[in-house]
């Protein structure tokens, strides 16, 4: 970092897939809207970490509750590495975590507004609540799928900071659904019916986490270089995946 | 938060016509504050004619030095620049953030690795950092260096960069591009474009031996350069980049901002500037925060929190007076420059001009 003088309009360098690197050289207008990303981040992962917590004692034996575990420790993990880059912004970090319930959640059947909802930046799917072990799995699976989606996207933010622990967060989140599909795949030996009104509630739900199909946010974020790919385009991406996971399962 | 902590200026010495090299030297208990990684930069804050400047510069100094050194090359108008380069002296005080950055990769003694480095102008600083680090502590590494300058005048670290390739005999070789100096073969002369990137990896560089590449310097710099790994078949995760630029203007200035007093009457007409839009509306004086009724009148301005700890709702207030109830991400400097959080933000004054653009 030399403080040269600008060689080129950062909006220009930008839009030419340029990559910002530290808090000191993020224009204004881009700190928002990076902050803002980062903040949906942590709050769905705090908030997903925090509403899976409880499937630890749903699960029905010893490796199924090492995996909820393992996912309920990992995702506030996640959470905590990208609250870290925040700080950078001058977060206040222990004050963050503790301006939230991060376990709240409000009734199962009335419709959220998939804008943003109560007090925190979570993904509206964070609000609704799980119902026991089989209805944790799936919603594991399906939101699971999407994050992978969702969070590839953003590790090609031109964020380098962001981009980067994103990239070593990716395998993990992975790492989780796999863990639910493998989960899935001993729950509809027995208990296919369950499962399936289970998809069928929570398809919707994890649909509407990638926004509106036409979306001005979007535009913005993309000149910004923090987004690529638009919202409709990840939706159908993770249909399709997720088509394909559920299929063998005889869930589709 | 990150504090600043003074720092003793041990040594100053002039590397070219307008860069010096700065040797720093922290307090004994902030020795492990300032504890660095190769290709971190340290953030200085000086006041000028009463306004607070920050500026960041890289660490010039490898690991096994033993001391802390930032290279500042002199920017034309630029304040800090100017005054490290020609008033700062031996045995002053600066002060300075703890190390900061991320533009490195992890030391792996047993691996040979093989490491690429474009370095622009002053954007020389981080990666000597690197280079010496990783040569050091990396026996069976080795690193192509490729600096681009105006001139061998301009070259900063000159010296440094001869003896360490004599040092290093066989590990590093380096590749000097000068803009406006005749050179025997082409490649070596003018700026680095696509086509001299095309010849140096036909006669230089074997773009799949090479694990990583650092790149600092000026923007439209760094997009050719990285454009070109990613066509030889880097990945996103083998190119790190260091930006040059900050997003602070270069000069000191005074704010020109007329603070109209509070008066009693129960209303404000507040105008909110957003994406170079803006937007006028009144608002009521009950406690409501101005981002609440910009939210209200329809503008997206961005927030997150709502209590006045995570900063995204951060704007700055050009005229008008306004009181924080709760402020947790802040600095007083911030304060004091005009800023604000939107969402603690209550306005005092019968009118308010706020901007989220600055």
């Amino acid at each position: 970092m030399t403080n040269d003088p600008d060689t080129m309009p950062i909006a220009d360098y930008l839009a030419q897939g340029g990559k910002l690197t530290s808090p000191e050289n993020v224009p204004p207008r881009y700190r928002g809207e990076l902050l803002r990303l980062m903040s949906s981040f942590v709050d769905s992962e705090l908030a997903g970490s925090a509403g899976f917590a409880a499937a630890i004692n749903w699960a029905p034996g010893i490796k199924e509750r090492i995996a909820a575990s393992r996912i309920t420790l990992e995702k506030t993990d996640h959470a905590e590495r990208v609250l870290d880059l925040m700080e950078g912004f001058g977060t206040d970090k222990a004050r963050y975590e503790q301006a939230h319930d991060w376990a709240a959640r409000g009734p199962r059947d009335t419709l959220v507004d998939a804008r943003r909802h109560g007090g925190d930046m979570r993904l509206s799917v964070f609000h609704y609540p799980l119902t026991g072990w089989t209805d944790a799995v799936v919603m594991n699976v399906l939101m699971g799928s999407a994050t992978l989606h969702a969070v590839g996207e953003l590790a090609r933010c031109s964020y380098q900071p962001l981009a980067e622990v994103l990239r070593d967060i990716l395998p993990r989140e992975r790492r989780h659904m796999e863990l639910g599909l493998e989960g899935l795949e001993r729950i509809v030996v027995t208990g296919r019916g369950e499962a399936a009104a289970s998809v069928a509630y929570w398809m919707p739900r994890v649909a509407e986490t990638f926004g509106p199909a036409q979306s001005d946010r979007f535009d913005r974020l993309k000149a910004l270089g923090l987004r690529h790919d638009d919202n409709e385009t990840l939706r159908r991406a993770w249909r399709a995946e997720a088509e394909a996971l559920l299929t063998p399962l005889g869930l589709n | 938060m990150p504090r600043f902590h003074p720092l003793e200026v041990t040594d100053i010495r002039k590397d070219t016509r307008d860069a010096v090299v700065i040797t720093l030297r922290p307090r004994d208990a902030d020795a492990r504050a300032f504890a660095f990684t190769q290709g971190q930069y340290l953030t200085f804050r000086r006041d000028f004619d009463g306004e607070e400047l920050r500026r960041s510069y890289s660490i010039c100094a490898g690991l096994d030095e033993g001391c802390l050194r930032v290279g500042i090359k002199r920017v034309e108008g630029g304040a800090f620049s100017t005054w490290a380069n020609e008033a700062l002296k031996s045995g002053d005080i600066l002060d300075a953030m703890p190390p900061q950055g991320r533009f490195f990769t992890a030391i792996q003694p047993e691996k040979a690795k093989t490491y690429l480095g474009f370095a622009g102008g002053s954007g020389i600083t981080p990666v000597l950092s690197i280079v010496k680090t990783v040569l050091a502590r990396e026996p069976k590494a080795n690193f192509t260096l490729v600096c681009a300058n105006r001139q061998t005048s301009s070259i900063m670290f000159r010296e440094e960069l001869e003896d360490l390739k004599n040092l290093y005999l066989g590990r590093l070789s380096i590749v000097h591009i000068l803009e406006s100096e005749g050179q025997e073969i082409d490649l070596f002369t003018g700026r680095i474009d696509a086509e001299k990137m095309r010849m140096l990896f036909r006669m230089w560089i074997d773009a799949e031996s090479v694990d990583t590449a650092f790149i600092c310097g000026p923007e439209p710099m760094m997009l050719i350069i990285a454009e070109s790994l990613r066509q030889h078949g880097l990945s996103d995760d083998q190119i790190k980049f260091e930006l040059f630029a900050s997003s602070q203007p270069g000069r000191a200035k005074k704010r020109a901002v007329s603070q109209q007093a509070a008066s009693s009457a129960n209303s404000c007409e507040v105008s909110v500037t957003l994406d170079g839009t803006t937007r006028s509306f009144r608002m009521p004086k009950d406690g409501t925060a101005v981002l609440d009724a910009a939210i209200q009148n329809n503008m997206d301005a961005p927030y997150s929190c709502k209590a006045g700890v995570c900063s995204t709702c951060r704007a700055k207030v050009l005229e008008g007076e306004v009181e924080m109830e709760v402020n947790h991400a802040l600095e007083d400097y911030e304060v004091r420059a005009g800023y604000v959080l939107s969402c603690q933000c209550i306005p005092l004054s019968d009118k308010l001009v706020l901007s989220y653009d600055e």
